[in-house]
């Protein structure tokens, strides 16, 4: 599989990551082997959080077999010192590990939590002092709806070595400041900081619970999922050619094996389609009525 | 109303100098090209369209703050009431598509007027689609409905050889050429849009000739579904400075 240089971290990560909240669904038989599996298509950068059930504990055994092979990102919605270093210490015991490679705040989405995070006693003092430590490697943010709060993190957070947000052709074909990723990629290329990309295999909001309860949802998502190997593909190829050093897959472990079959036979997407691609995600929910054109 | 300007055109006008410009949109349509103008940074647009309801929607999606910056005019683009030597800029998006041959030459004179020496154009629209292309039966229903009732094809799509021909006749060279769409994603909300021109004409036939049509359309539009086939491409040319 493509690998991609993530930021100037010095790691060089497959262009699929791992979500590995898929973990939290499988006992941990199919935890491992859906780990064997992953690895076994070549991808050498998983993502986990302590809020995905389970999903820590499920990584770990096999997380610390082949630890060598795995660059691994974890994260924490704390925002406070105390918290956070309790979260850091907490996220080590549960993976049994010594180093998480990349420690990223979780979920940023108000300006007055990016002033809570870089205050004295904000969650970044426990992030570096972990550092300093050796308990973490490298510092990143994801943020899931502000492409603007990411810009200024990175005005503000001097160590800042990755971001995480969402992308794919719903949001680029938007052009709101809200949906303004791309001026966060330009950012991100022209400082040498790393992208990882979420909600590349989006297809929209499930369906209001009234229509379709929660329980009877057929994916673990936290948004309807393309599921055809086309559209994954598509997908996957879509939010590759973006510019993001990484895409991370999907919350669900019924999609991993199609797309890590995608992202290991990718062949890139040119510029006419990946317009193609937003066009035909625009009509499907566009306002203006009795399009005949493009 | 905010609505996002279209890839095809943000993509059409990255390498055109808009901003300080005095455009022409011809064939305003729901104001797509219109928009992406005004984002640019053009400094007057006119918008033609000889369709009151395009007029309409065309001003509706027009921004208060952005309204002195625009001009919707309603008229034939053979025949227009804007001064000779008037824009730096002329956009002809999705435009030709709908014009039957026999107009083309006379549009191209007329915006030729219009331009300024040293004007650039772009027009963007629909190549060919393939033979094999499942919407072709449904174009095809909306030619002959609209030959039956005005007399003229819905439809006509153009090579880009032929629409650079058609301008180079008026002194237009082409400059650029670069595909917007490939394929093009007619999806359902276009099929059925083009289903709903062919309900238009066939509400001015007779129930007899009207129902079979439109029930031919709504049977297309069925098993067609949505179809990714052909290409959308753009043209930019200068127009001679003499
Ligand atoms: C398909 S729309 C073009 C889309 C539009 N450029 C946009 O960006 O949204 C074609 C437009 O051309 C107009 N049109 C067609 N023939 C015309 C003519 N002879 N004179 C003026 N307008 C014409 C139609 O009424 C329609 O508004």
């Amino acid at each position: 599989m493509e690998t991609r240089a993530l930021g100037d971290t010095g790691q060089e990560s497959t262009v699929l990551t791992f979500g590995s909240i898929a973990l939290n669904w499988l006992e941990q038989e199919g935890a491992n082997q859906l780990i064997e599996l992953v690895l076994d298509h070549g991808v050498n950068h998983f993502d986990v959080a302590p809020t995905y059930g389970d999903a820590e504990l499920k990584l770990g055994p096999k997380l610390r077999q082949y630890r060598d092979d795995i660059f691994l990102g974890c994260k924490t919605q704390e925002r406070e010192y105390e918290g956070a270093a309790r979260k850091i210490d907490r996220s080590l015991d549960r993976l049994g590990i010594d180093t998480i490679d990349l420690y990223q705040i979780h979920g940023l989405e108000y300006e007055d939590e990016l002033d809570t995070i870089t205050a004295d006693g904000g969650a970044l003092d426990a992030i570096r002092e972990a550092k300093a430590a050796g308990k973490i490697d490298h510092i990143g943010l994801t943020s899931h709806g502000n492409p603007k709060l990411i810009l200024d993190a990175i005005d503000r957070i001097d160590d800042l070595e990755t971001v995480m947000f969402p992308l794919n052709p719903v949001v680029a074909g938007k052009d709101g400041d809200e949906y303004d990723y791309e001026a966060v990629l330009e950012r991100c290329d022209a400082e040498g900081i790393g992208t990882l990309g979420i909600k590349a295999f989006a297809k929209g909001s499930w369906p209001s619970t009234d229509e379709l309860p929660e329980a009877d949802r057929p994916y673990a998502n936290w948004y309807e999922p393309v599921d055809t190997p086309e559209a994954i593909r598509e997908r996957f190829d879509f939010a590759a050619a973006q510019g993001l050093d990484t895409v991370v897959s999907p919350g669900d472990p019924k999609l991993v094996a199609m797309v890590l079959d995608a992202a290991s036979r990718s062949e890139g997407m040119d510029e006419a389609r990946q317009r193609t691609v937003i066009e035909e995600a625009r009509h499907d929910d566009s306002p203006v009525p009795e399009q005949l054109h493009h | 109303m905010a609505v996002d300007v279209p890839e095809t055109v943000t993509t059409a006008l990255a390498d055109q100098q808009v901003e300080g410009r005095v455009c022409l949109e011809a064939g305003a349509g729901v104001g797509n090209t219109t928009a992406g103008l005004l984002a640019a940074g053009a400094k007057r647009v006119y918008a033609v369209t000889n369709d009151a309801d395009h007029a309409a929607t065309v001003r509706d999606r027009v921004d208060d703050k952005n309204a002195d910056r625009v001009a919707v005019i309603e008229a034939d683009l053979r025949a227009t009431p804007l001064a000779t030597d008037s824009v730096d800029l002329v956009t002809a998006h999705g435009l030709c598509n709908v014009l039957p041959p026999t107009e083309l030459d006379a549009i191209a004179a007329e915006l030729t007027r219009i331009a300024k020496p040293d004007s650039r154009l772009v027009v963007d629209d629909y190549a060919v689609p393939p033979a094999d292309a499942a919407v072709n039966r449904l174009f095809a229903l909306e030619n002959a409905a609209a030959r039956v009732v005005d007399g003229r094809p819905a439809l006509t799509f153009y090579p880009p050889a032929v629409l650079a021909a058609v301008f180079a006749d008026h002194h237009w060279t082409v400059e650029r050429r670069k595909a917007l769409l490939d394929p093009v994603p007619w999806t359902e909300a276009h099929l059925d849009a083009h289903a709903e021109v062919v309900r238009a004409y066939a509400a001015a036939l007779p129930d007899s000739l009207g129902e079979p049509l439109t029930a031919m359309a709504d049977d297309l539009v069925a098993a067609i579904g949505s179809e990714r086939t052909g290409t959308m491409y753009s043209l930019a040319f200068r127009l001679a400075d003499m």
